[in-house]
């Protein structure tokens, strides 16, 4: 059993699939102490959070002693040696606490995303951590659906034939759930990308850091080819399109319904036509938090990289600055890697961080509808 | 309505001209007729009267067919249009000659020009034959024949009286050179949005063929006047052939492979968190279905009547043409945003289509020869 602890007990550390009412885009257990609770690989020991009432209502739901309840996240890291620590906190200080949690000793890390805010910081992670060898997974869940991880095993395994596009229809801040967009275009297309063209909301807003929306075009290292729209999507809400010469998967309404394309003879002058097929699901679905920590558990276990690595978080951020540099430089096609590091996207999940964000949305007043 | 029967002529007696819809075995990209001969022969305006084409083998069949004299073929079309004094004329022949023969056809008189795509080569060339028509008032439609059908119609009507609320979005995935049939991918896009593309963003399918004036794939991201964005996939689209999705803030319009099927989405309430669901609703259909030659002629007629502009005009074919030119343009300059118009106007796409168009494209088709 491994010794977990949550830093940052708000929604996602904590109560967060209280309000998840349907399965499809996640499966639950979701969030990092439910999972944690659940797992056969866990304990949960501990939880730091500096508000005094996310602490005890994390310890009254999660069944823990006061004790076990820590203002300052570095006493906690001292004083439980936890093995694997959840940053649920602000984006705002997620890589300080990573880069502690890492000299305090863990072995793993479960990030909430965005990974961080600059892509200095991102260096900075990725590199104490390979040199550590504690493993970090970025929480882009949805590389652990059950319907996104049968997609990429059928286009791995040939079904789609060869994959020439993905769309991604995403309405988001491109940090903050940009980075589950982002992320799961790469999960799915199997590539890097190498270079970007992208038009913000505004001018004003490509030219500030502040987090904000935008379309994109990625040219991936393998020839497909994407497309995001985080602009208002209206009613095509979160849905993503794979499509290869030999079929299709699409993701739709949030996860909610996932089809099935592939050729069946006839069509307009024999040429084929695609048809809808039921989509084959897994032999077992767990939930997603769980199988995010077999996998962490996997990683600690056999050095294996997760399946949503920090070097994943990082491209994710990347691509987002790219295609926001691409609307900057008056819209012009941007390689990557970006060169100046110090670029960086304030993911809107810091705006009104100072109350928690579970207070926030009590009091109806989400940063992010 | 004019109460007459307008004399039509047909300039280029192969595919498009004359036997194109001997191809087509189901419903819904066409409806019949569709192309150009037939359409004459059905409609109740229009008279075939002759037709005109170099090789003798073309008319032959077509004067057969259409049931034609042989003295109402001809070889040469400018003495066609002397001699038959056609009202409608079709421009069916290969688009390396398009403007030349549009031109001569406006200066012998005729009332109306029904245009097989891609307008013309060059935007010179379509400035020229617009600038031409305008000045003689005469009125040309382009054969972007989605505008006539009744599933992009009705699309077209849902967004006119909101049923999609704002629109935001129109993906259209339609493998394609960028001028042969992306000037129906493109025009169905701008048809469909009902706006203006203002810039562009362009990714051709090789810098060598994007430095060239041949025909080419290629993909964009179009930005239109009036907030909508586009995204064109005219390289390979596999399993997704010829797709357009028409997306809004209250409603969705799909149209998938090849027109075979329309799909329509509207909001209902539930979903996670209660913010609703869109979910398939039937498509609408209007209570009668127009054939699409047809629906062109009758389109042309009141444009004679009227001198208001045809549904796919020769303004929409040149801005097809356009959108084309500067998706090359941005991969030409190293991937870079392009605004519209273009101020070079000697540019040009060489249509696939006139490759070897010394044979006709139906002898090339029968031989096996066509792509």
């Amino acid at each position: 059993m491994y010794r977990a602890a949550v830093i940052g007990l708000g929604r996602m550390g904590s109560t967060f699939d209280d309000e998840i009412t349907s399965g499809g885009a996640i499966f639950l257990p979701y969030c990092h102490a439910p999972s944690y609770v659940a797992s056969p690989f866990t304990e949960l020991v501990a939880g730091a959070d500096l508000h005094a009432e996310q602490g005890a209502i994390f310890a009254d739901r999660w069944g823990l002693d006061k004790e076990h309840i820590y203002s300052d996240y570095r006493e906690m890291l001292t004083a439980e040696r936890p093995d694997i620590v959840s940053i649920c906190t602000t984006a705002r200080y997620r890589a300080a606490i990573i880069e502690n949690a890492i000299h305090a000793g863990v072995k793993a890390i479960w990030a909430e995303k965005p990974l961080t805010l600059s892509l200095a910081e991102a260096d900075a992670i990725i590199e104490l951590s390979a040199r550590n060898g504690v493993a970090i997974a970025v929480n882009c869940s949805r590389r652990h659906s059950p319907f996104l991880t049968e997609a990429r095993r059928m286009a791995q395994s040939g079904e789609l034939g060869e994959i020439l596009q993905i769309t991604a229809y995403t309405e988001c801040y491109i940090s903050h759930n940009g980075s589950h967009a982002i992320d799961t275009m790469r999960y799915l297309v199997d590539g890097d990308v190498e270079w970007v063209f992208g038009e913000m909301a505004s001018d004003e807003e490509a030219a500030g850091e502040e987090d904000l929306q935008g379309n994109g075009y990625l040219a991936f290292d393998n020839g497909v080819r994407g497309f995001i729209r985080a602009m208002p999507t209206g009613i095509a809400p979160w849905e993503f399109d794979l499509i290869g010469t030999e079929g299709r998967v699409r993701s739709l309404s949030n996860g909610a319904e996932t089809q099935y394309y592939r050729w069946v003879p006839g069509g307009l002058r024999d040429e084929g036509l695609p048809a809808r097929a039921p989509f084959p699901l897994p032999l077992s679905i767990q939930g997603t938090g769980l199988s995010v920590i077999s996998d962490l558990v996997n990683a600690i276990e056999t050095g294996s990289d997760p399946r949503c690595s920090a070097e994943d978080g990082r491209k994710a951020l990347e691509i987002a600055i790219a295609m926001r540099e691409s609307h900057r430089q008056g819209g012009l096609r941007v390689d990557l890697p970006v060169a100046d590091r110090s670029l960086r996207i304030l993911s809107v999940e810091i705006g009104g961080d100072a109350v928690p964000a579970r207070v926030r949305r009590l009091q109806q007043e989400p940063v992010v509808a | 309505m004019s109460e007459s029967t307008y004399r039509a002529a047909v300039i280029g007696l192969g595919r498009m001209g004359s036997t194109f819809d001997d191809e087509i075995k189901q419903g819904g990209q066409f409806f019949m007729p569709y192309c150009h001969a037939p359409t004459y022969a059905a409609s109740p305006h229009t008279e075939l009267v002759a037709g005109a084409d170099p090789h003798a083998e073309q008319g032959a069949i077509f004067a057969e067919r259409w049931g034609l004299e042989d003295r109402q073929i001809y070889a040469d079309y400018r003495e066609m249009l002397e001699a038959e004094r056609p009202d409608f004329v079709s421009m069916c022949t290969t688009a390396r000659l398009r403007a030349a023969i549009m031109i001569d056809a406006i200066n012998a008189g005729v009332k109306a020009i029904w245009a097989e795509k891609p307008f013309t080569l060059s935007l010179a060339e379509a400035d020229e034959v617009i600038e031409l028509a305008a000045s003689k008032g005469v009125a040309i439609a382009v054969n972007c024949s989605r505008r006539y059908n009744v599933f992009f119609t009705e699309a077209r009507r849902m967004v006119e009286e909101g049923d999609l609320g704002e629109l935001l979005q129109i993906t259209a995935y339609t493998q394609c050179n960028l001028s042969s049939n992306g000037s129906h991918a493109i025009d169905t896009m701008c048809y469909l949005v009902g706006g203006d593309v203002e810039w562009v963003f362009g990714e051709m399918e090789s810098d060598e063929k994007a430095d060239a004036d041949e025909d080419l794939m290629g993909n964009g991201y179009m930005a239109f006047d009036n907030g909508v964005r586009g995204f064109l996939r005219g390289t390979p689209t596999g399993a997704a052939p010829w797709e357009f999705d028409l997306i809004g803030t209250e409603g969705r319009v799909r149209s998938l492979a090849q027109g075979m099927e329309t799909q329509y989405y509207r909001w209902v309430p539930g979903g996670p968190r209660g913010r609703n669901l869109p979910a398939r609703a039937p498509f609408p259909l209007p209570t009668t279905v127009p054939a699409m030659g047809p629906a062109v002629i009758e389109d042309l007629v009141q444009c004679i009547d009227s001198g208001a502009p045809p549904r796919c005009s020769d303004e929409d074919g040149r801005k097809a043409l356009e959108i084309a030119i500067a998706m090359r343009e941005s991969h030409r300059q190293g991937g870079r945003r392009i605004d519209l118009p273009l101020p070079d106007r000697s540019l040009r796409l060489l249509s696939s289509e006139i490759a070897q168009d010394a044979v006709p494209a139906r002898i090339r088709r029968l031989k096996g020869r066509w792509p």
